[in-house]
């Protein structure tokens, strides 16, 4: 069950990180119109229509990693441990902490983005994606390099 | 320019308390409740498990989320003109200085 819990995690979290890249990119470096290249069809496509699946996928993400967690605390942290990997350690430490105050971002994030796109809140759009987005990273990287040095079922 | 609207400051305030509480539960240990993961042992506040490892994430979260929720409530029931300092950028801005104070905290697993 943990084996099938921990790719589902992935997955759901793959999902997430392409939801939100796209969105900060879009947010960031938009094309409004002629999108000729990949690169360009990449920014262009509707930051706003990524709101509800980030958040959606965001809290199953959450959700799935706050269940691995408890095998995780009893099993691969050890191994982290006693093997001296302490910034793989740290680094997994960090996300616990950044996924926690990610989730408080939610409804601020859904309120800028879903109330009245106004101007004036263009600023705060896009600096509560981009930190969304810095979450989403850091947690999908550090999850990966820890899984990498002992995932569940090794 | 300012937070308009109770849900408005609600969600400013949240973000902003919750990742200020988070910061000193964490740093403080004042956990809600504790896990004994190895046992499936839950506790109030941060009683130790019987055996085996005990989390206090879960209760670092909950103190903080009704910490905010507390704060956050009040802020969005307060008259309008007694929340015009109440800035929008509060919600990232806040957020990102616990960022950055976390890294600090745990900086010693970096450096060894």
């Amino acid at each position: 069950m943990w084996i099938a819990l921990v790719i589902t995690h992935g997955l759901v979290a793959f999902l997430l990180l392409g939801a939100i890249t796209h969105q900060v990119v879009s947010v960031w470096a938009p094309v409004r119109a002629g999108a000729s290249n990949f690169v360009a069809r990449f920014r262009a496509v509707g930051s706003a229509n990524y709101v509800n699946a980030v958040i959606v996928l965001y809290l199953v993400t959450a959700l799935l990693g706050a269940i691995i967690y408890t095998k995780y605390r009893i099993s691969a942290r050890l191994t982290l441990e006693q093997g001296g990997y302490w910034k793989s350690f740290g680094a997994f430490e960090l996300k616990e902490h950044f996924i926690a105050l990610g989730v408080a971002l939610l409804p601020a994030y859904w309120y800028f983005w879903r109330s009245s796109l106004a101007v004036d809140d263009t600023r705060t759009r896009k600096l509560l994606t981009t930190l969304l987005a810095f979450v989403v990273w850091w947690a999908f990287l550090a999850g990966h390099i820890a899984n990498n040095i002992r995932g569940i079922g090794t | 320019m300012k937070a308009d609207g109770r849900f408005a400051r609600f969600t400013v305030t949240f973000a902003a308390v919750f990742a200020i509480v988070y910061y000193f539960a964490v740093a403080n240990n004042w956990a809600l409740f504790s896990y004994g993961p190895a046992i499936g042992q839950w506790t109030l506040f941060t009683q130790a498990a019987a055996a085996g490892p005990t989390m206090y994430w879960y209760g670092w979260i909950a103190t903080s989320a009704l910490a905010a929720a507390g704060v956050a409530t009040f802020v969005a029931l307060l008259p309008e003109h007694l929340t015009q300092w109440l800035w929008p950028g509060f919600a990232w801005l806040v957020p990102a200085g616990s960022i950055v104070a976390f890294a600090h905290l745990l900086r010693g697993y970096f450096a060894r």
